[in-house]
């Protein structure tokens, strides 16, 4: 292969990682490589020719299989979708380090385990809920389907878990992988466990843990776009009135504020979303911010002009009925037409 | 340019959200100050409602893009091509929305009929969405800064924190690299400071779930303001009152939590910008923030 065709001579850095020795270093490379290579194509050469003790997972080669997870310049990427021309070309020697958010095995080899338990939480099967076996083939329209084609796309490459702010935080959150996988059972016509499915995800560590960072749907490869995932989760455990949680709460607390006054009322956001016990147990603080004129009095309370028009469009919504995940699905059709 | 070639002031919509006309007003104040100055002329929309934050795009998907429909209609009845935001979360609402609406033709045509029947306007899809920062760190827009921030910021060393909903989901968004973003960068540089660069800038600040998992955020919130300290940061920026709000606000259960002391002052856009074009006391109202602002004004004074 090599020697035929325009060649590239690729320079790039690899965090090396041995753990028999423990210190971590940034070794430089430097490869001559076919001009179509991958990143993947260059470690493959950098292993071939170099150093065969460099470590790194591959498979497919082509998008699909999902291992080539690792880092270039902080971002994660998989290796097997980066062509290589365009960042020699732009004069960058590119850092190539593995995945945060799981340990490190060697070099760039992260330790996958936390995320296969998490997405085992998800109880990753269907579960049709028959006593037995039906005689017949149950068929689904393709319209059945369509809310969970995006979900359905993912390779479980960990990208979106690499650079997630909450599980950066809380190691314990599900994560975006998970609840993504979580959205396409849920969303399955084929799964008869929704509602248990809905309060099993709505835990501590769960849906309500994510804080919205997009880093997920920035990384995602595959245009899975997990933290839409999640909304559509959300407005699913809402709509069956799977709402106990704080950040439910919370998130209630907003439309019922635009349906009464137009905006926030900020001030009873807290004891709406923390409880009463909670909101005691804040007072000092919240002291503190009434100082500052950061506790704005709710009465009279903030009415946007017009807000009856607010009102009737929140009742004419409710009954055109595109509530849950439905209403967050109608959106993507336009929103295929962005470039990922 | 020529005094007769002068166009006048460029009008536009101007949506303010919830943070800014409650809590934390001291940016919807600062805004308004500096708006002229900068040759904008805001539309003020006295109809519209909140944007739904994160929370009714969560809990009411349908009614979250009927009022964004809404608020973007009165732009529109305004007679305005582009709405102005002052918020990181408003922006993403409203332009993730605006793109459903202007690239589904059927999805607009049902959620006008929707604002018709309560007598609202409907909305054609002639209005850009535009954060205050994009405005000013580009451009035309630019010009008019490095105009204005006269009295400058004598070389302060200051953190840009641009949180997320400004830069995540790019494809939505799409004026910073999302990895390696430059407009606070260059509105810092235009006011005479200097930017300082720390990992955390593009991260978040832990304001969405503050109230539902206030350990989880304040696990998130102390990563930018460690390392802007760490970095010798006078002050950091932010163009998100969300951020501003935890920042500034919980930084005292940082303290708390930790046993360390941070006082690091927090400022929003307009706020750094009005230092830097000399604004009153009474337009930048520091008064309202928790962390006090005096020794960045007193080395600015020096
Ligand atoms: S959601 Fe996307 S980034 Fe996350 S594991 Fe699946 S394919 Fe990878
Ligand atoms: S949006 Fe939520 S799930 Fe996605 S990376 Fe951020 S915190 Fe994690
Ligand atoms: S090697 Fe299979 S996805 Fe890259």
């Amino acid at each position: 292969m090599r020697g035929k065709g325009a060649e590239l001579q690729v320079k790039l850095r690899i965090q090396r990682f041995d753990p028999a020795v423990g210190d971590r270093r940034l070794v430089p490379y430097d490869v001559e490589v076919p001009e179509w290579a991958t990143l993947l194509d260059v470690l493959d050469i950098v292993k071939d020719t170099v150093d065969g003790s460099l470590s790194f997972r591959k498979s497919c080669r082509m998008m699909i299989c999902g291992s080539c997870g690792m880092r270039m310049d902080g971002r994660a990427i998989l290796a097997c979708r980066e062509r290589m021309k365009p960042i020699v070309n732009a004069g960058h020697v590119p850092t190539i380090s593995p995945m945060g958010n799981m340990p490190i095995i060697k070099d760039l080899v992260v330790d996958m385990g936390p995320f296969w338990q998490k997405i085992r939480q998800m109880k990753p099967w269907l579960d049709p809920g028959l006593a037995e076996s039906p005689e017949k083939e149950n068929l689904h329209s393709q319209a059945a389907m369509e809310p969970i084609q995006k979900e359905a796309l993912c390779v479980m490459c960990g990208c979106c878990v690499s650079e997630c702010n909450s599980m950066e935080s809380d190691p314990e959150f599900l994560g975006p992988a998970a609840l993504a996988k979580g959205f396409r059972l849920v969303g399955d016509p084929r799964d008869a466990k929704g509602i248990e499915r809905l309060e099993g995800y709505s835990g501590e560590h769960g849906i309500w843990d994510c804080t919205r960072c997009y880093f997920c749907n920035e990384r995602c490869p595959k245009g899975v776009d997990p933290r839409d995932a999640i909304a559509k989760l959300g407005a699913e455990a809402i709509g069956q009135g799977i709402d106990r949680d704080p950040g439910a709460r919370h998130a209630n607390w907003f439309v019922h504020s635009a349906k009464t006054t137009g905006w926030l009322r900020e001030t009873e956001l807290v004891p709406k979303t923390q409880g009463l016990v909670e909101t005691i147990k804040q007072t000092k603080f919240a002291l503190s911010l009434a100082r500052r004129g950061k506790v704005p009095t709710p009465f009279p309370p903030h009415v946007a002009k017009d807000v009856n028009e607010s009102r009737s469009l929140y009742d004419i919504v409710k009954k055109q009925g595109r509530s849950g995940a439905a209403g967050i699905v109608q959106g993507e059709k336009a929103l295929r037409k962005l470039e990922h | 340019m020529l005094a007769d070639q002068d166009p006048g002031p460029r009008r536009v919509a101007y949506y303010k959200g919830c943070l800014a006309s409650l809590s934390t007003k001291e940016l919807d104040i600062s805004t308004r100050a500096l708006a002229p100055k900068l040759g904008l002329e805001l539309a003020e929309l006295e109809s519209v409602t909140c944007c739904g934050a994160g929370d009714i795009h969560e809990a009411e998907p349908d009614y979250y893009l009927h009022l964004n429909a809404r608020i973007l209609a009165y732009a529109q009845a305004e007679g305005c091509d582009t709405l102005m935001t002052i918020c990181n979360v408003c922006t993403l609402n409203l332009r993730q929305a605006d793109f459903q609406l202007k690239n589904d033709e059927h999805l607009r045509s049902r959620i006008n009929e929707n604002l018709e029947t309560v007598g609202a306007p409907p909305y054609s899809g002639s209005v850009d969405v535009q954060h205050f920062l994009w405005m000013i760190a580009e451009g035309e827009g630019y010009e008019k800064l490095k105009e204005v921030a006269h009295r400058g910021l004598k070389g302060l060393k200051i953190a840009p924190f641009y949180g997320c909903q400004i830069l995540r989901p790019s494809k939505l968004l799409g004026v910073d690299d999302p990895d390696a973003p430059h407009t606070l960068e260059a509105v810092i540089d235009a006011c005479g400071g200097k930017a300082i660069d720390y990992p955390a800038k593009v991260k978040c600040c832990g304001f969405p779930i503050i109230q539902a998992r206030e350990d989880v955020a304040l696990g998130e919130l102390i990563q930018p303001i460690e390392q802007a300290m760490e970095r010798g940061a006078d002050a950091m920026v932010t163009p998100c009152p969300l951020c501003h709000l935890s920042l500034d606000a919980w930084q005292q259960k940082l303290e708390k939590q930790t046993g360390r002391t941070f006082d690091m002052p927090i400022m929003h856009l307009s706020q750094l910008v009005g230092v830097a074009a000399g604004l009153a006391d009474s337009e930048l109202k520091f008064k309202r923030h928790v962390v006090s602002m005096q020794p960045v004004l007193d080395k600015i004074e020096a």
